[in-house]
């Protein structure tokens, strides 16, 4: 299948950008964790003050998936900030439907990303994948992703909600 | 000692310069900072900046041996969950040794955590190295859990002629 298109996601996009962030919680055995809405993908992403920007993949409606649906894949990106060597950008999701997969697909979106990098003046591209998703490890290393994890040692740490409410009104 | 925790200033980025090469020296990566303060300048003082900074600055008496009265600077970003939504993410936090034990990280990151709440953000992230007990320490004393422990997180990275050869490839407009 060649004939697919990749473009920037519209506000019209969140109800099928949702659908496709439960599908890949659901790959990652963590779909219950998923509790963004419609409402917030649309204001955080089509808002004053965008928090990620994001690509879809869109089939024609003639090669529409199963349950019918053309936009097949997307991915999620915003920029971040390495204070040694700058601005870089930030892979946060990135899924293809399973019965969209082997046609190029997600090799095309990894490389229109890779060239907004480029063109934005990121030095580089970073992402997170667990450790047991050998597939997606092995695609990323195919193309010669290193993993800072095992070569340098970063951990990843998250303080979530109540303990930052706490750490944000501690006394001296 | 007192000191003051308050929004980084365009020129205070040649002391944030300062104080990132000191911790990348402790980091043991010091030949990893390619940028200065004149990209610090641009990327964060601009209409549209890519990160936020505070720092902690502490009396003319209390200056250090070379005179700096800036001597602490914690550097964050936004961030995006697909699955809760708005984050913040805790870049650098770093003290001068003279200046630690005093309660300054600590004053530096309660700032970033009230910012992250006041944005409605979720949870705030960072990373750390696995050696650095001292670090770890302080992190999980306020909460924070190592979720490359617990869920199997890796940092992974496209950089330099690898990212270069891929964006060749992109598909055209």
């Amino acid at each position: 299948m060649s004939n697919f298109i990749l473009r920037k996601a519209e506000p019209k996009d969140v109800s099928d950008i949702l659908r496709l962030i439960k599908e890949l919680a659901k790959f990652e055995e963590m779909e219950e964790q998923v509790i963004l809405t419609e409402k917030e993908l649309l204001e955080d992403g089509f808002g004053d003050h965008p928090f990620y920007h994001c690509v879809v993949a869109e089939v024609p409606e003639d090669h529409h998936s199963s349950d019918g649906y053309t936009v097949i894949g997307f991915a999620m990106y915003y920029f971040t900030y390495d204070p040694w060597i700058g601005k870089l950008l930030y892979l946060e999701d990135f899924y293809v439907m399973k019965e969209f997969r082997g046609y190029g697909i997600g090799s095309d979106i990894l490389k229109l990303l890779s060239g907004t990098a480029v063109k934005t003046r990121c030095s580089s591209m970073h992402f997170i994948v667990a450790e047991w998703n050998k597939p997606s490890i092995e695609f990323y290393k195919r193309r010669g992703a290193s993993d800072l994890s095992d070569e340098e040692g970063w951990r990843l740490y998250a303080i979530e909600k109540d303990d930052l409410v706490k750490i944000s009104t501690m006394k001296r | 000692m007192k000191f003051k925790v308050r929004a980084a200033r365009k020129e205070d980025c040649k002391d944030i310069s300062r104080m990132i090469m000191e911790l990348a020296v402790y980091e043991k990566m010091p030949d990893q900072v390619k940028i200065s303060h004149e990209e610090l300048e641009r990327d964060g003082f601009s209409p549209n900046p890519f990160y936020e900074c505070l720092i902690a600055e502490v009396p003319d008496e209390h200056k250090t041996k070379d005179g700096y009265t800036i001597v602490g600077y914690a550097l964050y970003f936004y961030t995006y969950s697909t699955w809760k939504g708005r984050s913040v993410y805790m870049e650098d936090l770093y003290v001068m040794p003279d200046f630690r034990g005093k309660g300054i990280g600590k004053g530096l990151m309660a700032k970033v955590a009230q910012v992250g709440v006041e944005k409605q953000c979720v949870r705030l992230q960072l990373s750390v190295l696995e050696w650095n007990k001292p670090s770890l320490d302080f992190y999980v004393s306020k909460g924070a859990e190592d979720l490359t422990a617990k869920e199997g997180w890796h940092f992974l990275r496209f950089d330099g002629q690898t990212l270069d050869t891929l964006a060749k490839e992109a598909p055209k407009d």
